[in-house]
């Protein structure tokens, strides 16, 4: 993808920038030569913009783009403009690992922005570590990234979801409705791969600790991207479950439903499935079925603000299209990083990231409007995470349970100490 | 005639490296150094297998399961164990000639397009063995937490400068390798079986023999090019053992060309400049790569250096004539 | 591994419908699919590693053609015919040229067209997946056939690909057109010298391939999700199926595809983790002692 134009609009501070890039242009690799006060902020986004996943740095380098663009017209940082470089990585690990030596090394950009998805976010940290560079990853949900004290680095931040998180709240809410409901024959199907894994795991773990009676009578686990999903809807069948749980996502997901419902797989049965709040599947889906509990992945009407939604609608009238999961957790950390700029009243990368840790912010997505990055492990909290029954036509979840974040720390708290990571 | 020869290659090759080493000195860019390091473990990696394509005539589609399998052997012994950087590559080494010892005896048995479709399969399944042993490799997200790079001989590999160097060095000295193994009189054997193996097997060769060499020898330079893809990542990724990192290789050796020795390494800086460059410039670069390759499938018919040596050829033929 | 519970499947009659019935499901598209593959190796010699891009442009047709149609029908039937016009157009300028050329030539021309496909599908049709949903007529509530539950959709699967199935034979069989062909694929030169056209047939045939490739693509559209690069696994399915069935034998892909979808389906029982690496062990040992397929024949002269 190409750079970020950064237009200032006063006559005389364009044609010195013009000089200035031109000059610059005209050897590559070499800093560009202009008036100090001008020079803008270079912030490398490696992310993926092709192959399957292409939706991801879609919605990342969307929101991310809307981001910056406020912050430049607002002035910036005393008047220094950000520059987003964004490069594809196609999915290929070792391709982000090079992307981001290269933005850092070649296209002179102070901070990395990954948008990375899990095993590239695994390759960026690595790059982060060895050239201690300023990296917050947007769109890895992986835990170990930053809650396990081996892998973590200074300088690298997270601005997502956790799993842990979630699942400490879906347990909590799924173990209610067990409860009312009756569902004590539970199975589970999700992708083979280490998020389907953890996250499935997590999730059962916390169901059991909110409800005793919680059993679990079979486990499936279909690859990633598989596109028929038959053996493991019949294996679901001959098992008579009460509920299913399941952290399939995207199109696998909409694959997914659409394969079960002619197995009538989900008639009369719960089905919850954590990554089902996403427009992009709700849109495709031609027939939600009943009894569908989801986990918000982004709603706008979640939390119910008009902070949040106006960001929505903003979003959506700029790209013509719904925001996703990882829209939120893009403008989320290009707020941070704004805000963290400002802080440090610079654009240096060690005194961002000391500004940055324990920072809290207003935010359309928090829980009270504000997130705050826990200083401990550089990740975020207080964001909002809900659950709730899915209808099939807007606002999609009329009323989702927001959980707690009190309770989400104590039992994150034990959890990682079981882990060995606290 | 062939000692002369080599004579002639050894100092080629240290020129070339001391025209590397140099590079750091002249310029401060930093693009270079990640350049040269990437090149030179992927043009081991795509010269390891030009001894079984070009010069053995054995296409094999499952080269990368020992770029994977050097890669990974690396990186975990030196993350489980505290064994030095100059071990761990001995270990990855070993390890990686065991496997192709066990899979070459099974394969080249096969002729043709029954020998790609097997070096297929064990690749795959290598690669799911990869995927679901996640306790040893971490599965999907490859081995994480970066690998300790313990210094050696005054060299910190953390550092962009020192891995340069030593890939430079471990480059240069993997070719000058592979070129003395080529034209030694094992060289020619093998050439000879992939001109015409009956031929070879009724001048008394063990054909199967020779394949094998070729297979574990193919194996190990290529186990030594993931090491140093490795070094580059500071991990290791299922991916570097999946079919598109052998259909790279295809590409680098097919661009490049096979008849000549240095044909995979020109075709391996070509692909990787493509890619560089394409990527900046462009969000269709599976267009744009698709269209390269095209041009060399259906324009030149063969690679870059086939090409020149070829029009060499030519020219010097109608000189002689004329 | 769970040897109980496909023992205890194995002694139930409903699971062992159930299982069977999404084996044949899973089997007969993987025939469609391979077949063509097949064909086109054995009559042409030529791997088409682009296959699987063939599927995936056949799905996005009948997406297409389904939105601005409404009729199922109509769409399966334009994709088979919009992939089987694509491959005439691939085979005559592309493939044509590398025929004499070494496999490797073949392979990089087919893995430029899939990289071009693929970006020209995202061009097209856009990056996000897209989801062509089920037509109404198959939205009945699944049939219980002796204890198992078969859907309905699947049945009209089966029943396509076993029709398909059986027009391909009897033209490969019965007809003039499918003795020219075997001809063809036996021998060539001779077909040549005999005054038959054989560009022409080796065009049909190509185009003929991707007709299957195409319409199984469509079939299976409305419980399938499309996005660019979904051609892959299909690909390698079906190489896994020429290989265990023989390269160049049609009736090799049926039975190979069938092998594969009964491991898959009672294998998501009995050995779930281990489903991907008993199928490519398979691969490596029909390799190692039949390398030319359960029914297959030796390699062409």
């Amino acid at each position: 993808m190409t750079q970020l134009p950064v237009q200032a609009s006063q006559g005389r501070r364009q044609l010195l920038k013009g000089a200035g890039a031109l000059a610059g242009l005209s050897s590559l690799g070499m800093p560009a030569i202009s008036l100090a006060q001008n020079k803008p902020i270079r912030i490398g986004m490696p992310t993926i913009l092709s192959g399957r996943v292409a939706m991801l740095g879609i919605a990342s380098t969307s929101a991310a783009k809307m981001e910056v663009e406020k912050f430049n017209a607002a002035g910036g940082l005393n008047g220094r403009k950000i520059e987003l470089i964004i490069r594809d990585s196609k999915g290929s690990p070792q391709e982000a690992s090079r992307v981001a030596r290269e933005l850092v090394t070649a296209d002179g950009c102070e901070m990395i922005f990954d948008g990375e998805a899990s095993s590239g976010s695994f390759a960026v940290h690595e790059v982060a570590r060895d050239l201690g560079v300023l990296v917050i990853h947007t769109c890895s949900e992986t835990s170990s990234l930053t809650a396990d004290p081996k892998l973590r680095v200074p300088t690298a931040f997270r601005c997502a979801r956790q799993g842990i998180h979630d699942a400490v709240v879906g347990g909590a809410y799924a173990a209610q409705v067990a409860k009312e409901k009756g569902l004590r024959r539970w199975m589970t199907v999700s992708p083979d791969y280490a998020y389907g894994r953890d996250t499935t795991e997590e999730f059962i773990e916390y169901l059991k600790y909110f409800n005793k009676d919680i059993e679990v009578i079979g486990e499936v686990w279909p690859k990633l991207f598989q596109p028929d999903y038959s053996e493991s809807i019949t294996r679901l069948v001959q098992g008579k479950p009460q509920a299913i749980y399941s952290c399939i996502w995207g199109g696998d997901l909409t694959s997914f439903i659409d394969q079960a419902n002619i197995y009538a797989l989900l008639k009369d049965r719960q089905f919850f499935a954590v990554n089902m709040a996403d427009y992009a599947v709700l849109t495709a889906v031609k027939n939600v079925p009943q009894n569908l509990h989801s986990g918000n992945r982004y709603l706008k009407n979640f939390p119910n603000t008009t902070a949040n939604t106006n960001w929505s609608n903003e979003y959506t009238a700029k790209n013509k299209e719904l925001p996703l999961n990882w829209s939120w957790q893009n403008a989320a950390g290009m707020q941070f990083l704004t805000a963290a700029m400002k802080k440090a009243n610079s654009s240096d990368g060690k005194k961002v990231a000391e500004a940055l840790r324990g920072l809290t912010i207003d935010s359309p997505f928090g829980t009270n409007g504000k997130l705050t990055m826990r200083a401990e492990d550089n990740t975020i909290v207080d964001y909002a995470v809900g659950w709730g029954t899915l209808d099939t036509k807007e606002p999609f979840m009329a009323k989702p349970n927001m959980g707690s974040w009190k309770q989400i720390s104590e039992l994150e708290l034990e959890w990682k100490k079981r882990k060995g990571w606290a | 005639m062939k000692r002369h020869a080599f004579t002639k290659e050894m100092a080629l090759g240290a020129v070339v490296l001391g025209l590397l080493l140099l590079i750091p000195l002249l310029t401060p860019s930093r693009i270079a150094l990640d350049f040269v390091i990437r090149l030179a473990a992927l043009g081991i990696f795509a010269t390891s297998l030009n001894m079984l394509v070009g010069y053995g005539g054995m296409v094999s589609f499952g080269h990368s399961m020992f770029f994977g399998s050097g890669a990974y052997a690396f990186a975990l012994t030196l993350q489980k164990t505290s064994m030095g950087i100059p071990t761990a590559m001995l270990v990855a080494i070993v390890f990686s000639g065991l496997v192709a010892l066990v899979i070459g005896a099974i394969c080249v048995r096969l002729k043709e397009i029954y020998f790609s479709f097997l070096t297929l399969a064990f690749q795959m399944l290598f690669h799911s063995i990869i995927l679901t042993w996640t306790t040893l490799t971490g599965g999907d997200q490859g081995l994480t937490g970066g690998i300790p790079r313990p210094p050696f001989l005054g060299l910190n590999l953390a550092q962009t400068t020192d891995l340069y160097a030593f890939a430079s060095v471990v480059g240069v000295v993997c070719f000058l390798l592979m070129r003395y193994i080529l034209q030694s009189p094992f060289g020619y054997t093998l050439r000879m079986v992939r001109d015409n193996a009956d031929r070879a097997q009724f001048l008394g060769i063990n054909v199967w023999r020779v394949k094998l060499y070729a297979f574990i020898l193919a194996g190990v330079f290529a186990s030594v090019g993931g090491v140093l893809m490795s070094l580059f990542v500071s991990g290791a990724f299922p991916d570097f053992s999946y079919w598109t990192m052998s259909g790279e290789a295809v590409f680098m050796i097919m661009m490049g060309g096979v008849n000549v020795f240095l044909g995979p390494l020109v075709g391996s800086a070509l692909l990787l400049m493509f890619n560089d460059v394409i990527t900046r410039t462009t969000e269709y670069h599976g267009l744009a790569l698709g269209l390269v390759v095209l041009i060399f499938a259906l324009g030149f018919k063969r690679g870059i250096t086939d090409f020149v040596l070829q029009g060499w050829q030519w020219l010097q033929r109608s000189g002689r004539a004329s | 591994m769970e040897p109980t519970a496909l023992l205890e499947c194995l002694s139930s009659v409903s699971c062992i419908v159930t299982q069977s019935s999404t084996g044949l499901i899973v089997g007969a598209l993987l025939f469609l699919v391979a077949a063509g593959l097949t064909l086109i190796f054995g009559v042409l010699g030529v791997i088409n590693f682009s296959h699987g891009s063939f599927y995936m442009l056949g799905a996005y047709i009948a997406l297409s053609a389904y939105r601005f149609t409404g009729s199922y029908i109509l769409a399966t039937l334009a994709a088979g015919l919009g992939v089987g016009l694509f491959g005439l157009f691939f085979e005559r300028f592309f493939m044509r040229r590398v025929y004499n050329a070494d496999v490797l030539m073949q392979l990089l021309v087919c893995y430029a067209f899939i990289l071009i496909l693929d970006d020209v599908v995202k061009i097209i049709w856009g990056p996000e997946f897209q989801s062509m949903g089920m037509p109404a007529a198959f939205e009945a509530p699944p049939l219980f056939i002796g204890g198992g539950i078969v859907p309905v959709f699947y049945l009209y699967l089966i029943a396509a690909a076993g029709l398909i199935a059986l027009v391909l034979w009897y033209i490969l069989a019965k007809t003039r057109l499918g003795k020219v062909v075997r001809a063809a694929a036996h021998n060539p030169t001779m077909t040549s010298a005999l005054g038959l056209n054989t560009s022409l047939i080796y065009a049909c045939v190509f185009a003929f391939g991707g007709l299957l490739a195409g319409m199984a693509g469509g079939l299976a559209a409305p419980v399938r999700s499309m996005s660019p690069g979904m051609g892959f696994s299909i690909l390698i399915e079906s190489f896994i199926v020429t290989v265990i069935g023989g390269m160049g034998s049609v009736s090799g892909a049926l039975v190979g595809a069938l092998l594969i979808g009964l491991v898959r389906s009672f294998g998501s029982i009995g050995f779930p983790l281990f489903v991907e690496g008993i199928m490519f062990l398979a691969m490596v040992l029909i390799l190692v002692l039949k390398p030319s397929g359960l029914l297959g024949k030796e390699t062409r002269s």
